[in-house]
């Protein structure tokens, strides 16, 4: 860790990929209070192929179908400006998606293998928002080839405009349209339900300010869980029948990241999708940030058993009521980073739809599944990020993304408890 | 205040019934005179009865000698006749190129790639806008792959990719359409002005067809956008001396290598309005063809103002002071087209003009070499002429200048006017396009007669007369397929960007 590495991403060149049919013109996509919470932050994803279904790219089918998915999202197209009172918006004027294409020195086993962090950020296109953002793509596409086959498929936006599950069904989108089937989640570009937005105030001209970057130099890993570990712990631990998943690994890291940073450390921020915990449920295709992020506090918590730690975790999240995240909602505005202030937890139950990981059934070919879903959040404060995300495999296994600063990550990557359940670690860097 | 339109009502229609009893007495003079001759004739035989009829028969005392050179005579001469007449040239079928969706250019992608490259030249990027917002041009028009770049990549490879794409698709179709086998085209002749490798594109065309070896191929660069009907001029000129032939004539034009990459303004217009478009043409002199073919040619003119300095320097190709190669539109443009159209019509009127408009126009014109020199020169109706005008759409201010030049009707010009803004410029292809309109809207008549006028640097102004052979039912896939019902749209003078 810590070595310097030369590059081992080119990017060989830059296209705007266009919608296919025009769209309305003077279309306008607003912000909520909510999306303008998240302007700190940048939403990476990245999507792993171990075949690439990019040929000569100029003409690909691949090609057509994204065109023909981009008129259905006018707001991934448009570009941001400004009204004459100062709030930022979307205007939907089809200017396009900046493609970049780049190659990989090495093959996508070695880079799961032998990447970190800051290696797969060279895997996504990212600039920051210029004064003047009218010639400023704010989504981006990457596609990645690496040597000997296999692809990874970035796509960053600002978080302001979209969360994970947003850019997930995109994605997945795409790979529908690709193979002409019915979109199963259909983009939806309503506003938050009223029953959310009545107490908010009017969306504020957002301010000028630009805090100073965060300064602390981050690691990141990825520890792969399978069903038999969360199984295994079940048995040995006697957890409580309605432990989830991610009960049990969220506790198990919030308690091993607490020993590790020496605090008693006992608040913790979840972040949860509300989309379908509302009494009228948001489809998943609602476009934008459905995020509800809430504070969970335990005292000693590094000495808590994970049985203890797992139960509150579980009546936290199956108490969120719609009146909890309104109130939770209004606090956003005071709020300036959302994740990383305190140490948070990313829940991502709810892409699991009907057991099968929404993420992974993203397919371009037949018999061509991801082998693997990056996530990855930009300027994300000191405290650290812990991601819960579904395995590519069915069932009770997990796989778990951590950010912390570094030396916090490398007496974590060698921690007895976490390394019991046999994780596989990518992504770390590790050679 | 009723009363008074009244008056001019009623003179206007007046005048109409003139216009129109003068129109049906000159065209149809013959007839009115041989109608009363063959009355008489009648009246005369009905009143002679039939003995009389034969005594005036036997009188003649024909011999067999006398009857035989007289029907030999006969046979003669209209054996001379059909030998001699031109033979009957038809447009069995074409086919226009379709861009891919991901070739399309949105204004705001056009603007915001023009920033992004000539960063250092906010004026240029303002004149480039200004252009487009006056242009015609709508958000469906496509530019070829290799210019969605950024910074564009136009490498030869590109421009033969791109070649290949567009010919490669319009002829698949072509063959799809016609039933045609690449082994039977006789003839071949391919038109692309500023693109032309080595090996040329009509020897790709082979290559890729497989096509026989004895083909009379023919590559033509470097002729403007009026090389479309310069191409069916040599067709034509073929299909005389060879029987019982086709000719497939390939229109396009490749953008690619001709993006302009500096900034001087004037070379940066066709930046903004040339785009991607192709046509395959299918045309033979096979008697059997003449069920099937769409079209008839019935006159080909081409003008060439070539000899007037002004008019050749009009439309230039050179470098600018940084190196790149551009095309030069000077600003006399509009003024030279108009007379290079007028020598034009000045040949074809005669041809097309019925009789009640060439007396009117020999009238006024002995009116002004004799008596006045100052009356108006009268301009002829090409309306009576013509049921359709296909103006090549080389720019709103050309289609502009025409409609008001010949006083043509908003929807005389709208197949041009829509094929503007929906394919932009294609060059020498985009006469295709609009005939394709006009047959999408189902208006092309058994009989109807379409004028196809093209200009091109140099400076020629050519004019292609066809007379529609068949009734043409709407077609299911063209390039038109998608989207005719969205037209005609209104196009702004000026749209917002």
């Amino acid at each position: 860790m810590g070595i310097v590495q030369e590059n081992r991403v080119e990017v060989k060149s830059m296209l705007t990929a266009v919608s296919s049919k025009p769209s309305r013109s003077g279309r306008v996509h607003p912000f909520t209070t909510l999306d303008n919470a998240m302007s700190r932050h940048t939403l990476h994803v990245i999507v792993y192929y171990p075949r690439s279904p990019f040929g000569s790219f100029d003409l690909d089918s691949v090609r057509i179908s994204l065109s023909e998915l981009l008129s259905m999202y006018p707001p991934v197209v448009g570009r941001v400006a400004k009204t004459p009172d100062g709030i930022l918006e979307v205007k939907c004027n089809d200017a396009g998606l900046r493609t970049l294409k780049a190659k990989v020195c090495v093959g996508i086993d070695e880079w799961l293998r032998s990447a970190d962090g800051h290696d797969e950020s060279d895997l996504t296109a990212w600039e920051d928002m210029p004064e003047d953002p009218s010639t400023w793509a704010p989504f981006r596409l990457q596609i990645n080839e690496f040597e000997g086959g296999g692809v990874a498929i970035g796509l960053s936006c600002p978080h302001r405009q979209a969360d994970a599950t947003t850019l997930t069904v995109l994605l997945k989108s795409w790979t529908e349209a690709q193979r002409r089937r019915c979109l199963v989640h259909p983009p939806s570009f309503s506003p938050l339900p009223s029953i959310l937005t009545d107490d908010t105030d009017a969306v504020k001209p957002n301010s000028a300010s630009i805090s100073e970057p965060i300064s602390t130099k981050t690691a990141t890993a990825t520890f792969r869980f399978s069903s038999s570990a969360f199984k295994k712990y079940v048995e040995e631990e006697g957890i409580f029948p309605k432990a989830s998943p991610l009960d049990v690994f969220a506790a198990l890291f919030w308690t091993r990241v607490a020993l590790v940073k020496r605090k008693s450390h006992d608040r913790v921020c979840m972040c949860v999708d509300f989309r379908r915990l509302l009494p009228n449920p948001l489809p998943y295709g609602f476009f934008g940030n459905a995020l509800n992020f809430s504070s969970l506090e335990m005292t000693n918590v590094a000495d808590q058993g994970i049985v203890h730690v797992a139960r509150l975790i579980n009546d936290h999240v199956t108490n969120l009521t719609v009146e909890k995240i309104r109130s939770d909602l209004n606090r956003v505005g005071e709020q300036e980073l959302m994740y990383g202030r305190d140490l948070t937890i990313v829940n991502m139950e709810h892409m699991i739809v009907e057991g099968d990981p929404m993420m992974y059934d993203a397919v371009f070919e037949d018999g061509v599944r991801p082998v693997h879903v990056s996530y990855r959040i930009g300027n994300v404060g000191g405290e650290g990020v812990i991601m819960v995300m579904p395995s590519p495999e069915k069932g009770f296994g997990r796989v778990v993304s951590v950010t912390l600063p570094e030396e916090e990550m490398s007496k974590l990557l060698v921690d007895q408890e976490i390394l019991r359940f046999e994780p596989k670690i990518i992504l770390s860097g590790v050679k | 205040m009723p009363q008074a339109p009244m008056p001019e009502l009623t003179s206007s229609v007046k005048l109409k019934y003139v216009k129109l009893g003068y129109q049906y007495l000159v065209n149809h003079f013959l007839s009115f005179l041989l109608i009363p001759i063959m009355a008489i004739g009648a009246v005369e035989l009905l009143r002679m009865g039939p003995e009389e009829i034969l005594n005036v028969w036997n009188s003649l005392e024909f011999d067999l000698v006398q009857v035989l050179c007289t029907s030999f005579f006969v046979i003669f001469i209209s054996t001379v006749y059909f030998m001699s007449k031109p033979r009957t040239i038809y447009l069995v079928d074409y086919s226009c190129y379709k861009p891919p969706v991901t070739c399309r250019v949105p204004f705001a992608t056009f603007m915001e790639h023009s920033r992004l490259i000539l960063k250092d030249k906010p004026k240029s990027v303002e004149f480039q806008m200004r252009i487009l917002e006056r242009s015609g041009l709508g958000e469906e028009t496509s530019l070829p792959p290799a210019i969605h770049y950024i910074p564009p990549t136009p490498t030869m490879d590109a421009a033969r990719s791109e070649a290949q794409l567009v010919i490669f698709t319009a002829m698949d179709d072509l063959f799809k359409k016609t039933g045609l086998k690449p082994k039977d085209v006789d003839i071949l002749i391919v038109n692309c002005s500023l693109f032309s490798p080595t090996p040329s594109l009509s020897a790709m065309v082979i290559n890729k067809y497989k096509l026989r070896s004895n083909i009379k191929s023919v590559n033509l660069s470097g002729m403007g956008c009026s090389a479309g009907l310069i191409s069916v001029d040599l067709a034509r000129d073929l299909l005389q001396v060879h029987p019982n032939s086709n000719a497939i004539i390939v229109s396009t034009e490749i953008i690619t290598p001709n993006y302009y990459q500096g900034n001087e303004r004037a070379m940066l217009l066709p930046n903004c309005l040339f785009r991607m478009g192709a046509a395959a043409i299918l045309m033979s002199n096979r008697r059997s063809d003449r069920w099937r073919a769409k079209y008839k040619l019935s006159h080909l003119v081409r003008t060439h103002r070539g000899s007037d300095d002004k008019s050749f320097y009009c439309v230039y190709e050179q470098e600018d002071k940084e190196g790149h190669v551009g095309i030069n539109l000077s600003k006399d443009l509009m003024a030279i087209a108009g007379e290079a159209l007028k020598a034009n019509i000045t040949t074809i009127g005669p041809l097309v003009l019925p009789a009640s408009e060439q007396l009117l126009f020999l009238l006024s014109l002995i009116g002004r070499k004799i008596f006045n020199p100052k009356l108006k020169p009268y301009i002829p109706d090409f309306k009576l002429a013509f049921e359709h005008f296909c103006i090549h759409a080389g720019g709103r201010a050309v289609i502009d200048e025409l409609q008001k030049n010949l006083q043509l009707s908003g929807e005389h010009v709208e197949a041009s006017r829509m094929t503007l803004h929906r394919f932009g410029n294609t060059s020498s292809s985009s006469l295709w396009y609009e005939l394709s309109y006009i047959e999408s809207k189902g208006r092309m008549r058994r009989g109807d007669r379409v004028w196809q006028i093209a200009f091109g640097s140099g400076f020629k102004c050519n004019s292609a007369v066809w007379k529609c052979n068949r009734t043409i039912k709407t077609p299911k896939d063209g390039p038109w397929s998608d989207c005719i019902d969205r037209y005609p749209v209104f196009i702004p003078e000026v749209v917002k960007l």
